[in-house]
């Protein structure tokens, strides 16, 4: 087992381009100066990590792969080309005949080690806290996408990244670039079994370049003990659209902290939400939206339930530039408490320098409405059925946003299952 | 002909204030019935109260085809046989009208029901409004509209039309009069709410119910809407003037 120090990142490190290993040393010197996050800090608050990130070692080889489950193996039967990741080890990739270049990093670095020197590790800085700078330092897999300009891949790309043995802690890395006036769909499922006590730190970097379309859809089914701090960042050209759809189901603890810079006059980008969490799930989304660049437009939209010791966390906040005028901005978070012992925290920001912009936010929290109910029961559906499919209607409105409708439809029976199976034991 | 509904000695409060001081009411099977009264009488509530929202203390007795339904939850009440039709149906996000169609036929035990969803929604030409959410940006004409549908599905054994004429344009308020009439059957008694007597010019009631401070104070032919038209509520029951006074000038905002 490697342990995370100068020799774990070394060891991982061992074949890196030389550029690559530079960056790599730096975010070693971070990673041993920066102390655990705190919930003193604000990008923290609300949440208690109540572990340590070198309580976890890295697996020296992926432990025992899962098939993909039916529903979205069928959802994907069609795919562009597909990576499968087993405790930070690619355990299968199938490249594609795509016009795109896809595959993992352990073969991308090696057949053109150029390629990915402008992308990779470029957007999310070292020393944004330990969890990222631990990422930079002791990452050594994971998967790219250059679509080249022009091309237009239709398919979904699909990644699929599990953690299998406990006590390992992982660091996949997916760099997605979308060149000029391309477009690629692509979909990320993280998941484990419910005894796997893993930890999972990726970075999803997304570039889209001017006039491009990137569609990104997030499945994360983390099992019931593993834990996931994740960071995104998006950058988006003139004219340019990235669409995203994170699906949060699982994991103890689950973090996505998530930044979309619109740089490109005239850029979009439309970021759906929806998750759902039960026992003792803690679920902790930090989104930010910078509007750089003139006349852009975003919507960021995330329905959220708790139910049991559950707690949900939101902040979003709408950063405007004093250049960035005729920006539309939007942001909504409506959560559904169904237990007593479930919280959630919503705290929606707007910073806005500019002063030609129309811009919103909306946020809500409460148990299912009373008015729907008693409209459902009058037409004669029971209690349970009547709260399902208030659930099932409070989640679609979200999931019905997502860029891979598909995907959505599978997303949509696990929400379903999830909540039927709290009912029928009698908690919610 | 036996009785769809029979309503005895209801009486209903919210908090502390006593809405519904003892309401009795028939409406037999085959028949349509108008319950009238001005704002503040209750009549909204006894709808309410029938249909068993739980925000109200009610006593009394509620038959519906012969059952009582007073103390029963508000599903049990529906497939029962009792069908309310709301003065303002909620949208549903997120539920098409589909999906609530199939789990309405899931609870019924009811072999006619599929075609029935077919052969209504030919008739109400609801085809459109059925993939979208419940109620989800539909005019106030469109969901009368689905509430009929919906009825007409359910075949209940009783509709309460709630101020089913309420917000509706004069076009729209005929339509609504004409659906009913539609509907109507031997099987079915219906009691429309209503605030205005202008939806009786393009239907014929068989009884019109008057509700004055919380009780049926009057209940004749549709001649009575004529004799209301003369002289508002007040005369209907002296001693609540006070409560239906502001009323009177304005009982027929057609």
């Amino acid at each position: 087992m490697k342990t995370l120090d100068a020799q774990g990142s070394a060891a991982v490190g061992v074949s890196d381009p030389s550029w690559l290993a530079g960056r790599r040393k730096t975010a070693l010197d971070y990673y041993e100066k920066l102390d655990m996050p705190s919930s003193i800090e604000e990008v923290w608050r609300y949440v208690e990590l109540g572990f340590s990130i070198d309580d976890y070692v890295l697996a020296e080889g992926p432990g025992e792969a899962h098939e993909i489950g039916a529903g979205i193996a069928a959802a994907l039967a069609n795919n562009a080309g597909s990576v499968a990741m087993v405790d930070g080890h690619t355990v299968s990739a199938d490249t594609g005949t795509s016009a795109a270049v896809f595959g993992t990093l352990s073969s991308l670095l090696v057949e053109s080690p150029d390629l990915l020197e402008g992308y990779l590790g470029t957007l999310i800085d070292p020393d944004l806290d330990k969890f990222s700078a631990a990422h930079h330092a002791f990452s050594g897999e994971g998967v790219a996408l250059v679509v080249p300009a022009g091309a237009a891949v239709i398919e979904p790309f699909f990644i699929d990244v599990q953690a299998a043995t406990s006590g390992t802690v992982s660091f996949p890395r997916i760099t997605l670039v979308a060149e000029k006036s391309s477009q690629a769909s692509v979909v990320i499922r993280y998941r484990s079994d419910d005894d796997v006590d893993a930890l999972v730190v990726p970075h999803l970097e997304l570039f889209a370049a001017d006039n491009s379309n990137l569609n990104v859809t997030v499945v994360q089914h983390w099992g019931a003990g593993t834990r996931s701090i994740s960071h995104a960042r998006a950058v988006v050209g003139r004219d340019a659209n990235v669409h995203l759809g994170e699906a949060g189901l699982g994991g103890s603890m689950s973090r996505l902290q998530l930044t979309v810079d619109l740089e490109g006059n005239g850029s979009s980008a439309n970021i759906v939400g929806a998750y759902f969490g039960d026992a003792a799930q803690t679920m902790d989304y930090r989104y930010t939206m910078h509007h750089a660049g003139v006349n852009t437009n975003s919507d960021m939209f995330l329905k959220g339930a708790v139910q049991d010791e559950a707690l949900s966390v939101f902040t979003g906040m709408i950063r405007i530039d004093e250049e960035a005028q005729k920006t539309n901005a939007y942001q909504t978070n409506r959560n559904l408490i169904l237990s007593d012992g479930a919280s959630a925290q919503s705290v929606p920001n707007l910073e806005i320098l500019a002063n030609d912009v129309k811009c919103g936010h909306g946020s809500t929290m409460g148990p299912l409405d009373e008015e729907q109910h008693y409209y459902l029961m009058s037409r004669g559906l029971d209690e349970e059925r009547t709260n399902r499919l208030l659930v099932h209607g409070f989640f679609n409105e979200a999931l019905a946003k997502f860029p891979e409708p598909v995907v959505a439809d599978v997303v949509t029976s696990w929400i379903d299952t999830k909540y039927r199976t709290a009912q029928e034991a009698g908690r919610v | 002909m036996s009785v769809a509904l029979q309503v005895s000695d209801v009486r209903a409060q919210y908090g502390d204030l006593e809405i519904l001081k003892g309401v009795d009411l028939e409406v037999p099977f085959g028949e349509v019935h108008v319950l009238m009264g001005p704002n503040g009488s209750g009549k909204s509530t006894l709808c309410h109260v029938l249909m068993g929202k739980d925000e109200y203390e009610a006593t009394g007795s509620a038959l519906v085809g012969g059952t009582e339904v007073m103390g029963l939850p508000v599903d049990e009440r529906a497939r029962l046989g009792l069908f309310e039709a709301f003065q303002y149906p909620v949208e549903v996000p997120g539920v098409s009208l589909d999906d609530l169609i199939d789990e309405m036929g899931e609870v019924r035990d009811d072999a006619g029901f599929a075609a029935r969803v077919e052969s209504a929604s030919d008739l109400l030409d609801m085809a459109r409004f059925r993939e979208r959410a419940v109620n989800g940006g539909l005019s106030g004409g469109e969901k009368k509209r689905s509430e009929m549908f919906q009825m007409a599905i359910s075949q209940p054994k009783v509709a309460i039309l709630d101020e089913i004429d309420s917000g509706l344009d004069i076009d729209a308020v005929r339509e609504v009069a004409h659906l009913v009439e539609e509907l109507r059957s031997d099987d079915l008694g219906v009691l429309i709410i209503t605030h205005y007597s202008r939806i009786l010019r393009y239907m014929k009631p068989d009884k019109i119910h008057v509700m004055v401070a919380g009780k049926v104070v009057k209940t004749g032919g549709p001649e009575i809407a004529a004799e209301l038209e003369a002289s508002g509520y007040v005369e209907m029951q002296a001693g609540e003037a006070t409560l239906a006074a502001p009323e009177v000038a304005t009982p027929f905002d057609v």
